[in-house]
């Protein structure tokens, strides 16, 4: 019991003051106090750290992983913020923002992938003050970056870095056989792969899945639009079996080639996953592929005999030229956090170019540019292989190209609808031109859903 | 005649009925229902917030267009009706069905197979009974994803031993590339997971059979096919029935085996409802549609269901 309200008792009992007196007394001092503590708790609370929750992404390239979390810790501590850091995979970042969104309980802070801005609008953040504040400091934004943050005029995401697949060559062999690195998927892929491969030594020329993959997808997506084709026009609408059918055909049926006809992929390359081909060629038994940098960055971190035998190329292409999907890892912030302007500022304090370079750095060509001024970095001169990376992103093109990149556009990648579609003819034995309808009807339903 | 006199037979008649409702109850849920409702309060309360309301929930949300962070919009049937003519979603059935009845019906004769063996005189009983339940005990994504290694044309173990060290083969197959090797493959990893709890199953049925009936059996000159024919299998009835009906559920909404070998593929050739259900939910975030996925089979596993509680009831009261 307070001392105060004791005395007080103690004189009641005594007589020494009136009952009425001592009710006076006893509420002035409880009431007093109570309102003493609410100054206390405000006080204690003024000075609790704010909490942020930030999602990363966990690349396989742990050394630039550590680095963002290092970033991440430091800005805490400087700026007196707790930060809850957690990771997503990416194998399980749709599940996890798509729960965290529909539960109303999504982190202040995430690092999105290139569907991110697109597909989480609702829940999403007009980030386009820091945005264009950043992109404004470093040169400009370069184009596939603003198509993938801005959405409806607005930005949703902050433009990071960029990661892209590129053509692995087996450097060895090909110098033993006097080959140069193909520029055209048909002829000089199936004719390299024809001379380099050795079927009884389990050495294949060349290794690109069809399967349900974002490897396989992102094949099927390039091989397409450097054919000339794609599943969309130019105005966004469907494309695949309409106007660029003749285009999709002759595309699809090299896809297939590679495996019925050519036989130039291992056997079992239509059950692989994404990271098949990464440890078929780290187990020598690939001659060539496609890959983003964490397949480099994975032989050069373990010191693997075959990083300094490996030649990363552009992208062969089609008749058309070599078109490639680009990405564009980027920061939202979501509409329910109540630190927003905390929010601004790690991403600004993680975009800063010191802090940047030594994550490109630990990143071994995996964190390419998304402004103009990054891409003028010394860094990319620095590894002979790393100009391929460069320049493949530099002419990179977006979901729904030649159209908008629309949340049709996006979908049907996410879909695996591409892969499915050449999977149904070297699985299922349909025709070319029976699985491009049923693939066309598949992106015409996608399309009529996301519009409506 | 005052206002309050007048409301007098009004009451009477109240309380009258009021007194015959409460007799009517004591006569249909016993004397004591009220406190019988007290105790039984909490765990309805529990029932409906975690069963009920989802699952009423669940079926809201199947009959809406739901996006991700957008509200649901009411669309009655559509999900159904739309459902029921797509070409992806009858394949997924299909292949359901066929990894289901063909998991099942193999985890059966393996899971009897292990029972008998386990109930004979063999040696180490005891350490082979623990052996063969590893496979149920392992977590399905550990054993998906080595199967995963062991399935792989060029660096997987199967056909190294397959073409290298017993030389059966002139070159390794490509386990999960090939849509008639990629069904037998999950259902292949779906059976080692699952044979181990019918075996186990089976086991403590027939240990509850009396050794008289053998014995009995055998002077009568029953052969040991006629003994497994008309005593074993009698005896664990209800557990087989019990069995098979419980791994039918389970083995319709495995995910992770084939979600880990195959994600559906080749093509679409080991695309089952709860793959196709996760693609719609996450790869495509249309929620409704994902949920009348989900759904859609609910008759024929309710069915599922109520036999097997039927039986679950029928085996409580003998």
């Amino acid at each position: 019991m307070d001392n105060r309200l004791r005395d007080l008792s103690e004189q009641l009992a005594a007589g020494l003051i009136a009952r009425r007196e001592f009710l006076r007394k006893a509420a002035v001092v409880t009431g007093g106090t109570a309102a003493g503590l609410g100054v206390l708790r405000t006080m204690a609370g003024a000075q609790a750290k704010p909490k942020l929750r930030v999602w990363l992404f966990k690349s396989f390239v742990t050394a630039g992983n550590d680095v963002l979390a290092k970033h991440i810790e430091t800005w805490g501590q400087e700026r007196k913020v707790d930060v809850e850091l957690d990771w997503a995979t990416f194998g399980d970042r749709e599940q996890k923002f798509v729960a965290a969104i529909e539960a109303g309980n999504p982190p202040d802070v995430a690092e999105m992938n290139l569907y991110g801005p697109m597909r989480y609008k609702p829940a999403l953040r007009d980030v386009s003050k820091v945005a264009t504040e950043i992109a404004k400091a470093k040169g400009g934004l370069l184009p596939f970056a603003e198509k993938a943050t801005k959405v409806d005029g607005k930005f949703l995401g902050v433009p990071r870095y960029a990661m892209i697949t590129v053509f692995y060559i087996r450097k060895d062999i090909m110098e033993a056989k006097g080959l140069k690195p193909p520029k055209l998927y048909d002829p000089d892929v199936v004719e390299f792969a024809k001379k380099t491969q050795d079927a009884a030594k389990d050495l294949w020329g060349f290794g690109q899945t069809l399967n349900r993959s974002d490897d396989g997808d992102g094949f099927m997506q390039n091989i397409l639009w450097s054919y000339g084709g794609g599943p969309w026009d130019k105005d966004g609408k469907p494309a695949l079996a309409t106007s660029n059918r003749e285009a999709n055909l002759k595309a699809l049926q090299f896809a297939v080639d590679t495996i019925k006809k050519h036989k130039i992929q291992p056997p079992g390359v239509m059950g692989w996953t994404d990271v098949s081909n990464n440890e078929a060629y780290m187990a020598g038994k690939l001659v060539t592929t496609n890959n983003g940098a964490s397949l480099y960055y994975a032989m050069v971190a373990k010191k693997h005999e075959l990083a300094a035998k490996t030649l990363l190329t552009l992208t062969p292409g089609g008749p058309a030229g070599s078109l490639v999907g680009g990405s564009c890892y980027n920061w939202g912030i979501f509409s329910k956090s109540k630190h927003a302007e905390l929010g601004e500022d790690l991403i600004r304090w993680l975009e800063d170019e010191t802090r940047f370079t030594e994550y490109m750095n630990a990143s071994v060509g995996q964190a390419g540019p998304v402004y103009k001024g990054r891409a003028d970095h010394p860094y990319w001169k620095s590894d002979p292989n790393f100009e391929a990376i460069l320049q493949n992103i530099l002419r990179s093109v977006m979901p729904g190209h030649p159209g908008p990149m629309t949340p049709a556009a996006v979908e049907v990648q996410a879909q695996k609808t591409l892969t499915d579609m050449a999977g149904r003819v070297v699985t299922a034995g349909l025709s070319p031109e029976a699985a491009l309808k049923e693939a066309h009807g598949r992106v015409e339903e996608i399309y009529k859903i996301r519009r409506g | 005649m005052s206002i309050q006199a007048a409301q007098l037979p009004a009451k009477a008649a109240l309380d009258g009925r009021g007194r015959a409702v409460a007799v009517g109850l004591r006569r249909v849920l016993g004397p004591d229902y009220r406190m019988g409702m007290l105790f039984v309060a909490p765990i309805l309360l529990l029932v409906l917030a975690l069963v009920a309301y989802p699952f009423g929930y669940a079926v809201y949300l199947s009959m809406t267009r739901k996006y991700v962070g957008l509200p649901p919009v009411w669309v009655g049937f559509d999900n159904y009706v739309k459902l029921t003519w797509d070409g992806f979603f009858q394949r997924a059935v299909v292949n359901s069905f066929i990894f289901t009845f063909g998991s099942v019906g193999v985890k059966l004769v393996l899971g009897m197979a292990m029972a008998l063996v386990l109930t004979s005189q063999i040696r180490w009983r005891g350490f082979w009974t623990g052996v063969l339940l590893i496979p149920w005990v392992a977590p399905t994504v550990v054993s998906a994803l080595n199967f995963l290694w062991i399935f792989d044309y060029s660096l997987g173990v199967l056909n190294y031993l397959l073409v290298r060290v017993f030389r059966l083969l002139p070159q390794g197959i490509g386990w999960l590339s090939e849509p008639g090797t990629a069904m037998a493959s999950v259902i292949g990893v779906n059976i080692w997971r699952g044979f181990p709890f019918f075996g186990i199953s089976f086991l403590a049925g027939m240990k509850a059979i009396p050794g008289e009936l053998y014995e009995a059996a055998a002077v009568d000159g029953a052969t040991a096919l006629q003994r497994f024919r008309h005593v074993t299998v009698p005896g664990i009835k209800n557990i087989l029935i019990i069995v098979v009906l419980l791994s039918t559920i389970w083995t319709f909404n495995d995910f992770q085996i084939v979600y880990i070998l195959t994600k559906g593929g080749p093509g679409g050739a080991t695309q089952v409802l709860p793959v196709f259900t996760y693609e719609i939910a996450f790869g495509a975030q249309r929620l409704g549609e994902a949920i009348a996925v989900a759904l859609y089979m609910l008759p024929a596993l309710a069915a599922v269901i109520i036999v097997l509680a039927r039986y679950m009831r029928r085996g409580r009261r003998s």
